[in-house]
């Protein structure tokens, strides 16, 4: 499709945003103003109607700013968000009216049981992805509708829930629900602060970024989705019991309604997923633009056409959000005609360290660290690997090549567990590690990189390295991610490689060999006992390739085993010992690289498979 | 004999970096050229720059003296040329029949033409009479290459493209796939293959190409080519340096 | 022991129902991996459209079909190329929400032209049955059935006899070799989904006399549908009949021997547990694990 450039004039073309628009102070500043308006509000104005529209705002609010957790961090969407509000509201509801006591006093448990269902429908969702999830979110939500509607005896069907009157006096009447909203906003928004700098953050992130890769770097991600499901709802399911007693009223069709969860995953587009402040100011647009539809421009139906239209073009235009194509907007024009820090050519950037002492190569134990005893797997039609057997020593840097289709990125993924075996056995470190999730094969200390390299696109550099997990420990899910402990140690693998001059930037700005270092980081983070390398030399240039080997030295040198899987010959030849040759996947031939190279067997394997031709044609 | 199609100077790549960094190539008509190399040498992307799935950057391919390259792919098909992609070419959903049909599509109204087409091919081709009404999924891998080829050939093209045709397939398989070849050759086409499997794609062809790192290295006879022993040293130890001309780099 | 026969041919022919409108949407999801939300909101569009064709001429709401058809084959090719083209390289989550915001916006729009209360279409046999022993069997339901399963068999022709259905069935396992032998792949992808809804709209017309219906009915309608292929296995089509029968005859059985108010719950009931237990439903295809050797 061709688009037409408008023509701008000159001055607003080249206009760049000054400096301070973007500082922290500004930022702040903004935010504050807010917040002080958003405080006093109630104490200079008596209008209802706008009390009312404030309350509305904050209850979407916080809403969205639990989703975000799952959905804008997590990559997860749900349509059921809505369903929480409405659990809250008839928890405080039906506590208040049959075991007694003010709602207020039930809002703690309001948020118990929201996480408690959340953390159902995270377990029951666990196998589910994508399009799959989303539809479970509806499904889910409407089961409740129907059990709230038929379960009489506990709900009062459609006839509804009448909670308690407030006990206060009318002078101050919607205070205590406008203020508690806004507290509950404000713990809201300090928990996803929160938890997007600590390594749990860290690891929603990298699940929405690439699941598989985040297994494979030692992320739980049952246990991370669960975790992040309840977080993202449990002061939803508060907010939610404080809504319920300012209805004064609950009900099955309106506390379970999909319209609830339309405005608030419309708040969260809207705003931008992922960031802060997105949710927020997406619910305080939404709300208003809600109420004005209802009441001016004729109610339910233009409401309906407001939502969809809104949602569908938010969709398809401006998938993103607000606040992320504002600062896009701006960083874009600042960085205008001139090279960003990852333009630079990476010979230049890297500066090889030299070393004062030849490195000392350890001696080849006769132990074996990885051993594949028999392994077979079939998938696609084909068998890609049949029977492989090997051993990778302690301490060595073993070589794994054969010619296309011999199976050796299968067998990577059979040993990192990224696909289970039909049969055989994997023994690591004296364990035997087949039926292991792929993260728990990372804790036990494999480590292993791709063929093309998979990064985390949205994170930067440093997000990306501070990613992986070392063990799984729950205290160490709230720890700093930014700054803090792991991060150090994230900037010593980053400067080991020679990359922490690039720790700000995006993942997705690098160039390919600048992303090979950067995986290769990863991989070191989780302090692995064995480093797979799938083609590690394979399409950068020759400083860089030179680079690599001695970085696999060095690592070597302090006591880490290899298995690197290459088509380079030169790089192989020059670097490995002991070799194994893979064909027709199983193990054709193994031994020192002077001896595979005189093997006539390995070159029978890689020049393939003859037939007789002398026998009689035979028609296809 | 003549050229039916020849690469000047091929520079093509997929937005990271050119893979092909100028090639020449010649196929002459009613022979077998095969192209061999090791990974990443671009075998596939010159097939892919022939067949239009890629557009070259630079230089020409052309079809008995037309030109191709810049064409699309259905285009491509109705002057001539035809691919068997290396997997993935089937619709295991559909019948047999219809897989080879499906290789007339641009010419699908012509039906009297459709079907005498097919009655050919399936006199030489058994598993179109045997399993034509079955679904091309629950063939084996060497039928499912056979009804490949067949497709390849319902336009009566001048040139067929073969992508790595032996493999994943037994030798019983090798040997039917090496029969057809020689058969489309003895009807009159013209066939470039790209081969993993050096020994069988050289016994197969007239013409031997080695490429590496996006460049032809070793042009020949087949024969010969196969019993030069640059190619142990290729695939194993080292890369044969020459002078070959610098390709314009890509302005910025 | 009549009243299981009864109940049990009922389902029968709901499903035979259910299965012309699931099979549009299991092909767009085959064809495309779009999971078309708004299916249920189109075939209510066709539902309205029927009432006012029938309230305006008298013409028999099944005959309508012949109108309904073809209009909202158009109305999908439509919807098609000036919204979902855009998106196709998005993540799968996209497209449900820009179908769920094309199903609010059908349903205003249908809410603003024909207002919110029930309507329903009586044909001229709408209170009689059909007696065959001691079986009644209401004939709008006879009628709907048949109807349902000749449409059907239209589009099971179409799709295995046509070059058209054989295009769509190629691009929809293997694009890259439809392609390669000159399928205009974005082409075919605007005909599946003006094909679904054309049959969104067959269905709509039938369901206008079977059942009442208001802009806020797709919701129902969407979530049977989105239970059938699941149960089915999203994509296959053989899969939507078995899932339509099933849900059909469990549906009717339901109203039987439970209760109607829990019938209602069947369809997400059966979604969940589907879903839990066997991912990829009863005939689904099994994702590849694909991965480059």
């Amino acid at each position: 499709m061709r688009t037409k450039t408008i023509a701008m004039p000159r001055a607003v073309a080249d206009w760049v945003p000054p400096e301070w628009v973007t500082s922290r102070g500004v930022r702040y500043g903004i935010v504050g103003v807010a917040a002080i308006l958003l405080l006093v509000y109630p104490l200079l104005s008596d209008d209802r109607y706008y009390q009312n529209m404030i309350i509305l705002s904050l209850v979407f609010a916080v809403g969205a700013t639990g989703l975000n957790i799952i959905t804008g961090y997590g990559g997860y969407v749900s349509l059921g968000q809505g369903a929480f509000i409405g659990l809250g509201g008839y928890t405080a509801a039906i506590l208040s009216t049959k075991v007694g006591g003010n709602p207020f006093v039930w809002v703690p448990a309001a948020g118990v049981v929201a996480g408690l269902f959340a953390a159902l429908l995270g377990m029951i969702a666990m196998r589910a992805r994508g399009h799959t999830f989303v539809i479970l979110t509806i499904v889910f939500l409407f089961l409740l509708q129907i059990v709230s509607i038929n379960w009489r005896v506990l709900t009062n069907g459609t006839a509804g829930l009448t909670t308690p009157l407030p006990t206060w006096s009318v002078d101050i009447a919607n205070w205590p629900f406008y203020y508690a909203l806004l507290g509950l906003l404000v713990l809201s928004i300090a928990m996803s602060w929160w938890i997007r700098r600590s390594k749990f953050g860290m690891g929603l992130v990298a699940i929405r970024e690439d699941e598989d890769k985040a297994e494979t770097v030692g992320v739980n991600t049952p246990v991370y989705k669960i975790l992040g499901f309840v977080a993202s709802t449990v002061f939803v399911g508060m907010a939610g019991a404080v809504y319920g007693y300012y209805l004064s009223f609950v009900d099955p069709l309106g506390m379970f309604n999909i319209l609830l969860s339309v405005q608030i995953i419309l708040s969260v587009l809207l705003g931008g997923r992922g960031t802060l402040w997105g949710p927020v100011l997406g619910a305080f647009i939404v709300e208003p633009l809600n109420e004005f539809a209802n009441n001016s421009l004729g109610g339910g139906n233009v409401r309906l056409l407001v939502f969809g239209g809104l949602m569908a073009l938010v969709v398809l235009f401006m998938p993103r959000g607000i606040v992320p194509a504002i600062t896009e907007f701006i960083e874009g024009r600042r960085t205008r005609g001139r090279a960003g820090l990852v333009g630079e050519r990476l010979g230049a950037a890297i500066e090889l360290k030299k070393r004062d002492v030849p490195l000392a190569r350890p001696a080849i134990s006769a132990q074996m660290l990885l051993e594949v005893k028999n392994v077979s797997k079939r998938f696609g039609g084909l068998q890609a690997v049949d029977g492989a057997s090997f051993g990778v020593p302690q301490a060595s840097i073993t070589a794994l090549i054969g010619p296309n289709g011999s199976g050796k990125t299968t067998l990577f993924n059979l040993i990192d567990g990224t696909m289970s075996l039909d049969r055989g056995e994997v023994w690591f470190d004296g364990r035997q590690i087949d039926r292991m999730k792929p993260w728990n094969r990372a804790h036990a200390g494999i480590g292993r990189t791709f063929q093309i390299t998979r990064l985390f696109r949205e994170m930067t550099v440093l997000e990306n390295v501070v990613a992986p997990v070392r063990e799984f420990k729950l205290r160490q899910l709230g720890a700093d991610a930014v700054s803090g402990h792991e991060a150090e140690r994230a900037e010593q693998l980053l400067d080991f490689v020679g990359m922490l001059k690039y720790r700000d930037a995006r993942a997705s700005a690098l160039s390919y060999g600048q992303q090979k270092l950067v995986e290769l980081a990863q991989v070191l983070m989780l302090d692995p006992k064995l480093i797979l390398l799938d083609e590690p030399a394979g399409g950068i240039n020759p400083t860089l390739i030179e680079r690599m080997g001695e970085v696999i030295k060095e690592l070597n040198s302090r006591g880490k085993t290899f298995l690197i899987v290459e088509h380079n010959m030169p790089f192989v030849l020059g670097l490995c010992d002991p070799v194994r040759v893979l064909g027709r996947g199983q193990l054709m031939a193994q031994g020192t690289p002077l001896e595979i190279q005189k093997d006539p067997r390995v070159l029978d394997a890689y020049l393939g498979e003859d037939f007789a031709v002398e026998e009689e044609p035979v028609k296809a | 004999m003549s050229a039916i199609l020849s690469l000047k100077g091929v520079v093509a790549g997929y937005g990271g970096g050119d893979v092909l960094q100028g090639v020449d190539l010649e196929l002459e008509e009613n022979s077998v050229a095969c192209i061999v190399g090791p990974n990443g040498a671009g075998k596939s992307t010159v097939l892919r720059s022939i067949s239009g799935l890629l557009d070259p950057r630079l230089g020409a391919i052309a079809l008995d003296g037309q030109r191709i390259n810049g064409r699309a792919p259905a285009e491509i098909l109705a002057m001539g040329i035809s691919q068997v992609p290396q997997s993935n070419g089937l619709f295991p959903n559909l019948t047999v029949k219809d897989n080879v049909l499906m290789g007339a599509y641009i010419r699908r109204r012509d039906k009297a033409f459709l079907h005498r087409r097919y009655d050919e091919l399936a006199e030489f081709f058994e598993v179109l009479a045997e399993r034509g009404q079955e679904k091309a999924g629950n063939l084996s891998g060497g039928q499912r290459r056979m009804v490949e080829f067949a497709r390849s050939l319902m336009m009566e093209p001048k040139v067929v493209l073969l992508d790595e045709p032996s493999l994943g397939l037994d030798p019983k398989a090798l040997r039917m796939v090496h029969e057809s070849v020689k058969r489309m050759v003895e009807r009159g086409r013209s066939i470039v293959l790209v081969e993993q499997n050096v020994r069988f794609g050289l016994k197969l062809a007239d013409h031997g190409i080695v490429m590496e790192s996006g460049r032809v290295l070793l042009d020949g006879k087949a024969q010969d080519v196969l019993k030069n022993p640059e190619m142990a040293a290729l695939y194993f130890g080292g890369t044969v340096k020459e002078q070959l001309p610098q390709v314009p780099a890509v302005p910025a | 022991m009549t009243e299981f026969v009864q109940t049990l041919i009922l389902g029968l022919l709901v499903g035979g129902v259910y299965a012309l409108l699931a099979s549009g949407l299991t092909l767009i999801f085959g064809v495309m991996n779009v999971i078309n939300i708004a299916h249920g909101a189109f075939l209510i569009l066709a539902a309205f459209i029927t009432y006012s064709i029938w309230s305006a001429t008298g013409l028999d709401p099944l005959a309508a079909i012949l109108i309904t058809t073809p209009a909202m084959f158009v109305f999908g090719w439509i919807v098609y190329n000036v919204t979902l083209r855009r998106i196709r390289t998005g993540p799968a989550a996209a497209t449900v929400l820009l179908t769920f915001g094309l199903a609010l916006v059908v349903e205003g729009l249908m809410g603003i032209t024909w207002g919110n209360t029930a309507h329903a279409v009586t044909a001229p046999y709408f209170n009689e049955s059909f007696h065959l022993g001691s079986l009644f069997l209401p004939k709008a339901q006879v009628y709907g059935g048949i109807i349902a399963i000749a449409v059907l068999a239209v589009l099971w022709i179409v799709l295995t006899q046509t070059w058209l259905g054989r295009a769509i069935r190629a691009a929809a396992v293997n694009p890259q070799g439809a392609a390669l032998v000159g399928v205009n792949v974005s082409g075919v992808a605007a005909a599946t989904f003006a094909v679904g809804v054309a049959s969104a709209g067959a269905g709509g017309s039938i369901v206008s006399v079977l059942y009442p219906f208001l802009p806020g009915s797709h919701y129902v309608w969407i979530s049977r549908l989105l239970g059938i292929i699941v149960l089915g296995g999203m994509g296959s089509l053989p899969g939507a009949l078995i899932g339509s029968l099933m849900l059909g005859i469990a549906e009717t059985m339901t109203v039987t021997y439970i209760s109607p108010a829990w019938a209602t719950a069947v369809p997400y009931a059966l979604v969940f547990v589907v879903l839990l237990i066997r991912p990829n439903g009863i005939l689904g295809t099994r994702l590849r694990e694909d991965v480059v050797t």
